[in-house]
């Protein structure tokens, strides 16, 4: 009776470890049950880079007028990229959704999408807010713009991205880290418009004006005009709608004391970063996933997004909250998104060439 | 002669724990090789650029962070183990507990809550504004760089340090201390003489845990503006889109780690640390007047910063925003972090108890396997998520015959979005929290009962039954409440192993965090916060019952 005194500990993880297998086995075994009973896989599955409780409320709205289940994994963009392409053609995904131009262009080159038809969603969303071949449909957008201190700077002095690397402000401006998406987009888009060389001299232009290390993120930055660190900030416009709802009394004060300026107007346009849908390649529920689309671009989802999310809506006949309709219209760069995420990695190296922490 | 004696030596180890401690070296080395590997690839262009423009400064600033942070929260936490242990003053008992505390705030909400706290529309500078017109200098009271970074984690990491310590201390220190004490020796030689030589393995043990923390992580440094080699990682993945170039740095820094972790054991290898001596508690001595006010109020003022202010600070962020974040669905997430943190800790705590016991040998080969067994903290999660992920994927596709047999259709997912995959992700990552803790327990008991109960006969499994379980009882609990604090807290890896429509507090924190707002996180991390201290609590009448 020494053998099986000896493998008792092992018996023990054995068990355990076959336990938690059917733990995991009886959940998928529940969801598949789920799937055979509605009629014809009633569902759409979802991984998202966007964690916003808006985009939560407009599933569960989809989800009550349609029956279509909504089934939502969230994290980061490259890591979900990631994992769509290694499981290939097995995936359950059937949209990708995040934020940025830049990513997903990357998505596109990674081949995991596949281009979307559907005449609803061209009507619904203007030529130059979808990708190239339709791989992904734009949903949402942000403005990168310049705030500026109503107390210190008059809108006057303001005109354009370039100008921001004038000697008059010195010591004045104010930008969060490289390390974000957004800038990287916006020195990605000056790449593509004027070339490598003259982006590089302005980032170099912008080191050289920092009124401080970059420190924080979008928000911070108007904090910081606030308490008077810097007079000016390149920043989101989602932020400033942000800040000016926040519960904190405190931070209304800082949106109300920042003026929202849109640069380049007379030049080529303000940058705006944008949200994307795009259909996976491999997607078991086709049907589903561009009805969800549709629904999305949908001008009753785009107010409630706009509204409720403070992100430009990207069809044009949904009305804009009052702040943002506030700030007025606006023309923005008009460029191909797939150079954003050419240009990306060429942004980078110029942030570390130029000291842009 | 030489083969025979392998043979030998192969039928004294050889036994069913050795054979679950290799399965488990296995299931985490294969991700952790996945990565490893990608450093004898050629190396792309991407490589290059981060040679040349980020290595050198990624580099300096990770060791300045971790050699400064791991010499403060060696300093706080033996400080603090040392007073506790072997002194009595006002609130003793409540300190004893109370500092472990700080661990349940994940670090990167700490740092949030401290700089809008500290910032331009926190509490200080608004009410010095808003009360008496006066506006400090924003800069002043900024918490950002290495500065702020050593702050935050010094504050909030110590008590790993502290709690290893001063368990090793209270139990197993008493008749050294004590005879120093009779023959006169001052307090602070019986400190440097006696303490710090002999709680040498728990002030190391703890304070790794420190470093690999550091090490790790993104959070913190991403938002303070710190370069480090983790964020270099990021930038070269979520930046250049480059995952080789990326696992490629976290190789390295596995590298780099395991040569600290050679170092150490070289150092410390002729030394022997188990006190074989019966282990009695250690009686605090009364500090009276002014010492024990001191004491008081060292502690006081570290529990103060480490914990106090930031919760009640996020108290009331929380009320500030209740109406416009709870739901009934936080129920579904408390449910959810606790069942996964439960079914993780237990699993890691089964093998680590296997793996330390093992481990006791000392041969080189254990010493290989330990290190394997740890090596999972060392490295950012989302790599290691990227390790899991690929295996996970290539073990459903392998399985699809098998699938397909079984009337799952064709080439589905089952393993790679079930729960499995997460909590193998985090039987990797923590492998380290509960294995220290451990195999400090099993140092102090020493091999002479164990000897003498195999001796009269008694087979290693009921050995470990009947003999060393009780006697490691301790470190079991100390593991168990490092381990499920800090899966409650973990986030990199939940968000990317998860399966569909499976959120945790953790992921829910993260959801507002990361969107700067800090204000709308605030209840996910109060319900982390109140978890872990659950978990204490719970943890602690447990143990005083089984005593």
């Amino acid at each position: 009776m020494k053998l099986p005194k000896l493998f008792k500990p092992f018996l023990v993880s054995a068990a355990l470890a076959i336990g938690l297998a059917g733990c995991g086995a009886t959940n998928q075994n529940e969801s598949t049950e789920e799937k055979a009973s509605a009629p014809e896989n009633q569902e759409v599955n979802i991984y998202t880079a966007r964690h916003y409780d808006a985009d939560e409320a407009i599933y569960k709205k989809f989800t009550e007028e349609t029956g279509i289940k909504v089934n939502v994994v969230k994290g980061e963009a490259e890591e979900l990229i990631e994992r769509l392409k290694r499981e290939g053609e097995s995936t359950q995904a059937d949209l990708f959704i995040t934020v940025d131009g830049g990513v997903l262009a990357n998505a596109k080159k990674n081949d995991i999408f596949q281009p979307v038809s559907s005449e609803t969603i061209d009507e619904n969303v203007p030529e130059n807010l979808r990708d190239a071949d339709n791989n992904w449909i734009g949903m949402a957008t942000r403005a990168r713009i310049i705030a500026y201190s109503k107390e210190r700077v008059s809108p006057e002095e303001l005109s354009t991205y370039e100008d921001l690397t004038n000697e008059k402000w010195k010591g004045r401006l104010l930008v969060r880290s490289s390390t974000s998406l957004y800038n990287q987009s916006l020195l990605a888009s000056f790449i593509e418009l004027d070339g490598e060389d003259q982006a590089q001299t302005w980032a170099q232009g912008i080191v050289n004006n920092f009124a401080r290390q970059p420190d924080g993120g979008d928000r911070d930055q108007a904090k910081a005009i606030a308490a008077g660190i810097g007079d000016i900030a390149i920043m989101n416009t989602y932020y400033v709608g942000l800040l000016a709802n926040s519960e904190d009394a405190e931070e209304v004060k800082v949106a109300e004391s920042i003026g929202v300026f849109f640069p380049n107007q007379e030049t080529n346009g303000t940058h705006v970063n944008i949200s994307g849908i795009g259909l996976t390649k491999h997607s078991k529920n086709k049907e589903n996933a561009t009805k969800l689309i549709e629904y999305i671009t949908s001008v009753d989802a785009q107010e409630f997004l706009s509204a409720n999310n403070y992100e430009f809506p990207v069809n044009p006949n949904a009305k804009k909250p009052e702040l943002l309709d506030s700030w007025g219209e606006f023309k923005m760069q008009d460029l191909n998104f797939d150079t954003l995420g050419e240009h990306n990695k060429k942004a980078i190296e110029i942030f570390n060439k130029t000291g842009w922490k | 002669m030489k083969l025979d004696l392998i043979k030998r030596n192969l039928k004294k180890e050889l036994n069913s724990w050795w054979i679950i401690s290799l399965v488990g070296a296995v299931v985490i080395l294969l991700p952790i090789l996945f990565i490893f590997f990608t450093i004898f690839q050629e190396p792309n262009e991407n490589w290059l650029h981060i040679r040349q423009y980020l290595l050198k400064n990624y580099v300096t600033n990770t060791i300045l962070l971790v050699v400064l942070t791991g010499i403060f929260t060696a300093f706080l936490g033996v400080s603090l183990a040392w007073l506790i242990a072997a002194y009595d003053f006002p609130l003793r008992k409540f300190f004893r507990w109370g500092l472990l505390l700080p661990l349940s705030i994940p670090t990167f909400i700490a740092a949030y809550t401290y700089r809008t706290m500290l910032g331009y529309t926190g509490i200080i500078q608004s009410t010095l504004r808003n009360q008496y017109d006066y506006q400090i200098n924003s800069e002043l009271l900024s918490i950002s760089g290495i500065r702020g970074a050593i702050f935050i984690f010094t504050m909030f990491l110590f008590p790993y340090v502290y709690m290893i310590t001063r368990a090793f201390l209270e139990s197993q220190s008493t008749s050294y201390i004590e005879n120093a004490r009779l023959l006169g020796r001052k307090p602070i030689a019986i400190f440097f003489k006696i303490v710090l030589p002999l709680a040498r393995p728990a002030i190391v043990g703890g304070t790794v845990l420190v470093i690999f923390e550091v090490l790790g992580d993104y959070g913190v440094t991403s938002l303070l503006g710190i370069h480090t080699i983790s964020t270099a990682i990021f930038q070269t993945w979520f930046g250049m889109y480059d995952v080789n170039s990326a696992m490629r740095l976290a190789a390295w820094l596995m590298v780099i780690i395991m040569g600290v972790f050679l170092l150490e054991k070289l150092l410390r290898q002729r030394r022997r640390y188990h006190i074989s001596n019966k282990s009695r508690p250690l009686v605090p001595v009364k500090l009276k007047g002014i010492k024990g006010i001191g004491a008081f109020i060292y502690c006081g003022l570290v529990f103060l910063i480490s914990f106090l202010i930031p919760f009640i600070q996020l108290i009331a962020w929380a009320k500030m925003t209740f109406n416009k974040v709870w739901d009934l669905s936080f129920i579904t997430l408390i449910y959810q972090t606790v069942y996964l943190a439960v079914i993780a800790t237990i699993i890691i705590l089964i093998f680590s108890v296997i793996v330390a016991n093992v481990c006791r040998s000392h041969s080189s080969f254990s010493f290989v396997i330990s290190k394997i067994i740890t090596s999972g903290y060392s490295i950012p999660g989302p790599i290691i998520a990227i390790g899991v992920l690929a295996i996970f994927i290539s073990l459903d596709k392998w399985l699809a015959p098998f699938y397909k047999s079984i009337g799952l259709g064709e080439a589905p997912l089952i393993l790679s979005l079930s729960l499995i995959m997460l909590v193998i992700g985090y039987f990797i990552r923590f492998m380290a929290t509960g294995f220290n803790a451990i195999e400090v327990g099993f140092e102090k008991i020493g091999t002479k009962y164990t000897e003498a109960s195999r001796m009269l006969g008694l087979g290693i499994t009921k050995t470990f039954f009947k003999v060393e379980f009780p006697l490691i009882k301790g470190a079991l609990i100390s593991g168990f409440i490092i381990t499920f604090v800090e899966i409650c807290k973990e986030l990199p890896l939940a968000l990317l192993l998860r399966p569909f429509n499976f959120e945790t507090l953790a992921t829910k924190t993260y959801q507002y965090a990361h969107d700067e707002q800090i204000y709308e996180a605030s209840i996910s991390s109060l319900l982390i916060i109140g978890i872990s201290i659950l978990s204490v609590v719970l943890i602690q009448l447990l143990g005083k019952k089984v005593k």
